[in-house]
């Protein structure tokens, strides 16, 4: 840690002075200059929580003021739900007591490699392929309006980021595509590739391209980004078709 | 028991709840006339009790909290009822009450909600009067000082339990000015070893902030361990009971457990060695249980012929080398070490034809080892981690030196390889569906050349890694952070298979078994606990440390786990039934490194005191004490036979350390193992081998490779 270079007295508020002070008594030399800034919010945020919490305690209490009374409840509720302290002593040996009773299980051999059952292990796909055979036969060739949609929350939740990209190429049949997305607990965009309908005779393979998140890495909420290209060849678009089919596709997610 | 439950059913009748009292009298089947004698523990246990009875109808269920909130305090009479009723009829009662009685009898003798009070109580209150505390103090000071020279070292022990117990019994009865007061008097008394501790109770000043404080609760709550000999003793069981007012005498005989011993009383030279733990020393009994501190066999190999050959062409090879090699492997001695424990104590995992090959190598290596000590010191080859910017929090190196993996603040580990053979992951399932299967190299073709790298980062703890630790095979790592998980990554794929969630606090050290398998984890919650791979919940609890679990390490034979803790002392725990056997104080600061020697007999332990300390785990004694270094130690290995012991710490330097020397001569005559005192000789110096300093790079982690070169690591911090 770099030898910290105090606020001179004469610049430094009194606040960060009193700040520096409580540290020097509790035995903290060396510390980041920022360090007294970081304590001197975490002070502020901390008293105007409980000072917000005492004030509803009081006029709950139809009392005209706040008094210690209701400070002192604050505090005791603030700590029961921010800051836990591990479970006491007698807890643990009481639940070490029944843990170590068990005899240690024996090892099966040639059993590959040693994982818990798949529920509690990363190791499992968080993805989901799931076909469109329906609805391409109906959209093939149109132009459609790339749309965001989401799907269902997963049931664990964690920060979704994005993953390294790897291109996978789905081929499909000429005239009945059925480009798959992923579907689920994700955003999928669809962005059909703006074709004229009805043109060429060739079938296209239209490319999906997925952004996957690394399963193995982060947890299961995924954002995934498909891009849909719908091959041509269909019936030509109209516009009332259009709508249907996307309304087709909200149904669908 | 008896007489806390005289003393519930006694407040209950204060109280006039009298259908809790019938309920309860009713269970413990007392009669009325029973409560005659204990009149005097009634009203010390009845606020306590209050406090505890009051406490579960809020939490719901009947755990033995000591915590006590003060609107909970306030009302004891309106909410006795249902709780009271509720409380008994639950199974943990008597753990609450006996809680309650050992937290409240000590403590709470000034009894402000009981006005009504009766005249033979009044005596019991003037003894607890809070201004009498500081005579109480100095008059037991003034007698101490006043003793013989040969009992007033063993004496001294007393003021340092009795200012802490003293000082939160003034807090806890909420008199504020006189704790402080009493404070400020006496805290300079003690020992320069405890000011950390002082600096601690010096912010408690309210009874609030004790609750939170896991370490305080626990330091209330269990016996400071004084070890003092008879003659000692009875001068101050004397003293303390011809005086009138004995309330120190309560004190001592309510928290603190006198651990007699006849013989010499001990020099401060002794004591000094061994006080310093939170706890106070260890009883003698708790260092009694037989250890098996032997190392397993090996099993036998049908592999000699080719080592046989390659040592004979082998130019290097000495007549020693010879030795080492026959005696661990296939030995034809059938009789067993009787200090090892049976091969099936704990079940281990197979040899797998890949284990096996590894040993091979192993042996080989060891062929070619270079023999280490006094005059032949090891090379050290020093990797330093640079524009880590201080986020590197844990280093570990394979068995076989081929990767070096590193845990960082900002939640990544990232693995690299020592040798100039890259890291390969195995390749995807499309690709793999592609190889030949029936080619021999059908090992090599899985591995996937185009991602090939020297570094590897694997993300996914959401904190800092504080601990890393590579399985024996080289397959696994596991890491482990301050978001209360531990991960198992797989180093074939390079992605995380597991995640082990058991301490919900920040876990501070793991480490893999010897033969891989098991691993054992410690962390914030004073707790350490043993995994296997395939269960997703821990098979061990090691409960019993009063502060965070700081350092974990297994024996060489897997049978036993040995934690350092911010207590400031090691416990040995048996993996087989979760006991502790060994409790080792001594160090004056957290522990922040172990290293078992390589034949299993010694310990060495390093800790924020800049201290080194050498223990035998057979006897259960301190054996020898390393100075030298300035800072926290936070690397300790011994060389690959033992011969030498390295420490790294903070202060930049690495020392080497005669281990042969130190182990050398050890007087275990009768007297010694049966008190557990010995007198440590000052030949730190003569053990010093020599310092190796490093342009300001702490130094986190040491290695002996296979060939005893001595591998370091730390960053590079900039000033």
């Amino acid at each position: 840690m770099e030898a910290a270079k105090m606020a001179s007295p004469k610049s430094a508020p009194k606040d960060a002075q009193v700040m520096a002070q409580i540290l020097k008594d509790m035995g903290i030399t060396e510390y980041e200059p920022r360090v007294i800034n970081q304590m001197l919010e975490f002070a502020y945020r901390y008293v105007t929580t409980i000072l917000e919490d005492a004030k509803i305690y009081s006029s709950h209490a139809k009392k005209s003021s706040v008094d210690a009374d209701d400070v002192r409840l604050a505090i005791q509720c603030r700590t029961d739900q921010s800051f836990t302290s591990p479970p006491p002593r007698d807890f643990l040996l009481d639940i070490a007591r029944q843990k170590n009773q068990t005899p240690l299980p024996l090892i099966k051999p040639y059993s590959g490699p040693r994982l818990p059952p798949d529920r509690y292990c990363l190791t499992a796909p968080n993805y989901r392929l799931k076909s469109l055979q329906k609805k391409v036969s109906s959209t093939a060739g149109r132009i459609t309006v790339p749309r965001l949609s989401v799907g269902a929350v997963s049931s664990r939740p964690s920060t979704p980021t994005l993953g390294t990209p790897s291109a996978q190429t789905v081929s499909v049949s000429a005239k009945v595509g059925a480009p798959v997305s992923l579907a689920g607990q994700r955003f999928t965009v669809q962005i059909p590739s703006s074709q004229p309908a009805g043109k060429s005779a060739t079938p296209t393979t239209p490319t999906v391209q997925n952004v996957l998140i690394n399963p193995s890495l982060i947890g299961p909420k995924n954002i995934l980004i498909t891009t849909n290209m719908v091959p041509p060849g269909a019936a030509d678009p109209s516009p009332l078709k259009r709508k249907h089919e996307e309304d087709d596709d909200y149904d669908a997610l | 028991d008896r007489q806390t439950l005289v003393a519930v059913l006694q407040f209950l009748r204060r109280s006039n709840l009298r259908e809790s009292e019938e309920i309860l009298r009713r269970e413990a089947r007392l009669l009325g006339d029973d409560l005659g004698g204990s009149i005097a523990t009634v009203a010390t246990s009845s606020p306590g009790v209050a406090a505890v009875a009051a406490v579960p109808p809020g939490k719901g269920e009947a755990r033995g909290d000591c915590g006590v909130g003060p609107s909970s305090r306030r009302e004891p009479r309106k909410v006795g009822t249902p709780c009271a009723a509720r409380s008994l009829g639950s199974s943990p009662l008597s753990e609450q009450l006996l809680l309650a009685g050992a937290f409240a009898v000590g403590g709470a003798v000034v009894v402000e909600d009981q006005p009504d009070v009766s005249a033979v109580l009044s005596a019991y209150n003037q003894q607890g009067d809070p201004t009498l505390y500081e005579e109480y103090y100095s008059g037991l000071k003034h007698f101490i000082e006043c003793s013989l020279d040969c009992h007033r070292a063993e004496l001294s022990q007393l003021f340092y339990p009795l200012f802490v117990h003293m000082y939160l019994e003034l807090v806890y009865n909420q008199h504020e000015s006189e704790a402080k007061s009493f404070f400020e008097r006496f805290h300079g008394d003690q020992e320069c070893y405890y000011q950390d501790d002082l600096r601690v109770l010096s912010s408690l000043t309210k009874k609030e902030h004790m609750k939170g404080n896991e370490t305080m609760l626990d330091f209330r709550t269990s016996k400071f361990v004084l070890r003092i000999s008879r003659d000692s003793y009875q001068l101050l069981k004397r003293h303390l009971q011809e005086k009138q007012n004995n309330q120190i005498w309560n004190i001592v005989q309510e928290h603190l457990y006198i651990d007699i011993f006849d013989g010499m009383p001990r020099s401060k030279q002794q004591i000094d060695a061994m006080v310093g733990s939170l706890a106070g020393e260890a009883k003698r009994e708790a260092n009694k249980a037989k250890v098996f501190f032997g190392l397993l066999k090996e099993p036998e190999f049908d592999v000699p012929l080719d080592d046989e050959d390659e040592e004979g062409e082998n130019e290097e090879g000495k007549p020693k080398k010879k030795k080492p090699k026959k005696d661990n492997v296939g030995s034809k001695s059938k009789k067993q070490d009787p200090n090892a424990p049976p091969q099936n104590r704990i079940p281990l995992p197979e040899l797998k034809d890949s284990d096996k090959l590894d040993k091979v190598m192993n042996m080989k290596e060891a062929a070619r080892r270079v023999r280490l000590g006094p005059e032949c010191l090891p090379s050290i080859c020093f990797y330093t981690f640079l524009n880590a910017y201080q986020g590197l929090t844990a280093v570990d190196i394979t068995d076989d030196s081929s990767m070096i993996v590193g845990g960082f603040a900002d939640s990544t580990v990232r693995v690299w390889s020592v040798t100039p053979k890259k890291l390969r992951s195995v390749k995807t399932a499309a690709d793999l569906s592609l190889i030949d299967k029936e080619s021999d190299d059908v090992l090599e073709r899985i591995m996937d050349e185009k991602t090939a790298s020297e570094l590897k980062i694997l993300y996914g703890h959401s904190g800092p890694v504080y601990g890393t630790s590579f399985s024996p095979d080289r397959n696994y790592l596991l890491s482990c952070s301050e978001d209360g998980t531990v991960r198992l990554w797989s180093l074939q794929t390079f992605t995380c298979l597991v995640g082990y969630k058991g301490h919900n606090y920040p876990v501070w050290d793991t480490q893999f078994s010897p033969y891989g398998y098991y691993f054992v984890s410690g962390g914030h919650d004073r707790v350490a606990r043993l995994w296997a791979t395939d269960h997703y919940q821990p098979l061990r609890i090691f409960a019993g440390h009063l502060a965070d679990v700081t350092c974990t390490r297994f024996h060489p034979n897997s049978n036993y786990i040995a934690t350092g803790s911010a207590d400031r002392t090691i416990r040995l725990w048996d993996v087989l039934n979760g006991n502790c056997v060994r409790i080792f104080t001594g160090h004056k600061g957290p522990i922040h490194s172990l290293a078992f020697s390589p034949n299993g007999r010694f310990l060495a332990t390093g800790a924020t005191d800049g201290r080194v300390l050498l223990w035998d785990i057979g006897h259960g004694l301190m054996v020898g004490e390393l100075k030298g270094h300035t800072d926290t130690i936070y690397a300790l290995r011994f060389s690959r036979d033992g011969e030498i012991l390295a420490s790294g710490s903070m202060d930049n330097t690495v020392r080497l350390w005669d281990a042969v020397k130190a182990f050398e001569d050890l007087e275990t005559d009768d007297f010694t193992t049966a008190t557990g005192h010995i007198n440590l000789p000052e030949n730190s110096q003569d053990l010093l081998l020599g310092t190796y300093m490093t342009k300001s790079t702490p130094v986190v982690h040491l290695h002996f490779t296979r060939r005893n070169l001595l591998l370091a690591a730390g960053a590079y911090s900039s000033q």
